[in-house]
């Protein structure tokens, strides 16, 4: 009885001293840890973020900190990352699958990724009309091929400047 | 005339215990040679090492993703399992024991599986090796492929092209797993088909909204895999191809040292007989 007493005054104590002691290791884990993969490249791993908008499949979504545990497949379009300080980055991806892991980490495997200004506008365009084209023909596949292709660049389209 | 002679003789001594000096000399440069190319293909290795390395970090990252995914949803494998063993290697030898090593590995699996296996190999070399010993298993195989990084483009063609091989229960991917510069091991990672995935205990753990993530999901962590495996496949095999020219290069030298040795030892008994042909000669003029 009094050694059930003593430990919980023990642990009592030792959640204070942890709490006084790790009050920035406890901030830092409950921040969102996104880790963005190429197959070719790592853009980010394990970084601490505010927040994540992903394009996914179902609509476009905000991920934050303490999201449930989710599996998305994500469609062309534009990824935010709003870091810590409460900067943006952009990134357009291509598709990939998007994954909040319990234990408060984003995992996104995206195929390709690249920042909006690395777009030229004027090749979008020329290539969207090369796909209309080839949209328009009789093979099932080409027509199949063209218009995921037409999917990617009219998203591609708004991003573009 | 004197010297024609004394070659003769170097010539008949030659026969019984010394090759002659024209027969050193020339093996000799062919090992030279042979270190030359040797030494060349060991740099070449080396400077596309750091690359390889490079590739298979970034893919294990993205790999990662999916590890974690099946650590947390856990999925069971039903029994009496169809499996499909993807062996992954490539078309080029002078590489050590990477070949052997998968296609020793790839046996062992088969006999653990009881057989109910179908195999499909990415590279000529692994193919030619178990094309001896499954030949009739082997479903599909792919070349012209690992020569450099894999890009994801080849390994969703290769994908492709495995999924319209029809359905099984699961499949693995063997590999050869870079340790370190001089070490790798064949290992092979899980790939679950979309059934498999919807029956896992932990799949509660997550939420799915659409309908056909898990099929979406098997079929790129397929993807994923086949492209991990390649790059550390070939990463292990560069490595191992520097080892093995750097080795080749080394006992090279030492054949060098034995033969310039034996060049210098034999030319001057060549010398030597001359001498003492002269010698003779002008003393009985005498």
């Amino acid at each position: 009885m009094f050694r059930q007493a003593v430990r919980q005054v023990a642990k009592q104590s030792s959640n204070v001293v942890r709490r006084t002691y790790a009050t920035e290791g406890s901030t830092s884990s409950d921040a969102l840890k996104l880790s963005l993969a190429l197959p070719h490249q790592t853009l980010y791993s394990e970084a601490e973020v505010q927040q994540v908008n992903l394009p996914s499949i179902n609509g476009d979504l905000g991920i934050l900190a303490n999201h449930i545990p989710i599996v998305e497949q994500l469609r062309p379009g534009l990824l935010e990352i709003i870091s810590k300080g409460g900067e943006t980055e952009q990134f357009f991806v291509s598709g990939g699958i998007a994954t909040v892991q319990p234990g408060n980490k984003l995992t996104i495997s995206a195929i390709e990724a690249f920042k909006p200004d690395q777009f030229d506008a004027q090749a979008v365009k020329s290539l969207i009309a090369d796909a209309q084209k080839r949209a328009a023909s009789n093979d099932e596949v080409v027509v199949a091929e063209a218009t995921i292709e037409l999917e990617v660049l009219e998203a591609l389209q708004g991003v573009a400047k | 005339m004197f010297r024609l002679g004394a070659t003769q003789v170097a010539r008949s001594a030659g026969a019984r215990n010394y090759a002659t000096l024209r027969e050193i000399e020339m093996r000799l440069k062919s090992i030279k040679n042979i270190e030359k190319i040797t030494n060349t293909m060991k740099i070449v290795a080396s400077t596309r090492l750091n690359k390889a390395q490079r590739a298979m970090a970034s893919s294990r990252v993205f790999n990662k993703s999916d590890s974690e995914f099946y650590a947390n949803a856990d999925p069971e494998l039903p029994e009496q399992s169809k499996t499909l063993l993807i062996v992954v290697s490539s078309d080029k030898g002078l590489c050590g024991s990477i070949h052997s090593q998968i296609s020793k590995a790839a046996r062992r699996r088969f006999d653990e599986l009881n057989g109910e296996v179908d195999i499909v190999t990415i590279g000529d070399k692994v193919k030619a090796q178990l094309l001896r010993t499954h030949g009739d298993q082997l479903k599909l195989s792919f070349n012209g492929v690992g020569k450099e990084a894999p890009n994801f483009t080849e390994v969703a063609l290769i994908a492709d092209e495995i999924n319209a091989l029809g359905q099984y229960d699961s499949i693995e991917v063997l590999y050869n797993k870079f340790i370190s510069g001089v070490s790798f091991e064949p290992s092979k990672f899980s790939v679950f088909a979309a059934e498999a995935i919807e029956k896992a205990p932990g799949l509660s753990k997550y939420e799915l909204e659409s309908e056909n993530t898990s099929e979406t999901l098997a079929e790129f962590s397929l993807a994923n895999s086949i492209l991990s495996a390649m790059a550390e496949g070939y990463a292990s095999e560069v490595s191992a191809r520097r080892n093995a020219m750097d080795n080749a290069s080394k006992n090279a030298g030492d054949m060098i040292n034995r033969f310039t040795i034996l060049y210098n030892r034999t030319r001057q008994a060549v010398i030597t007989n001359e001498l003492v042909d002269i010698i003779t000669g002008a003393s009985s003029l005498d």
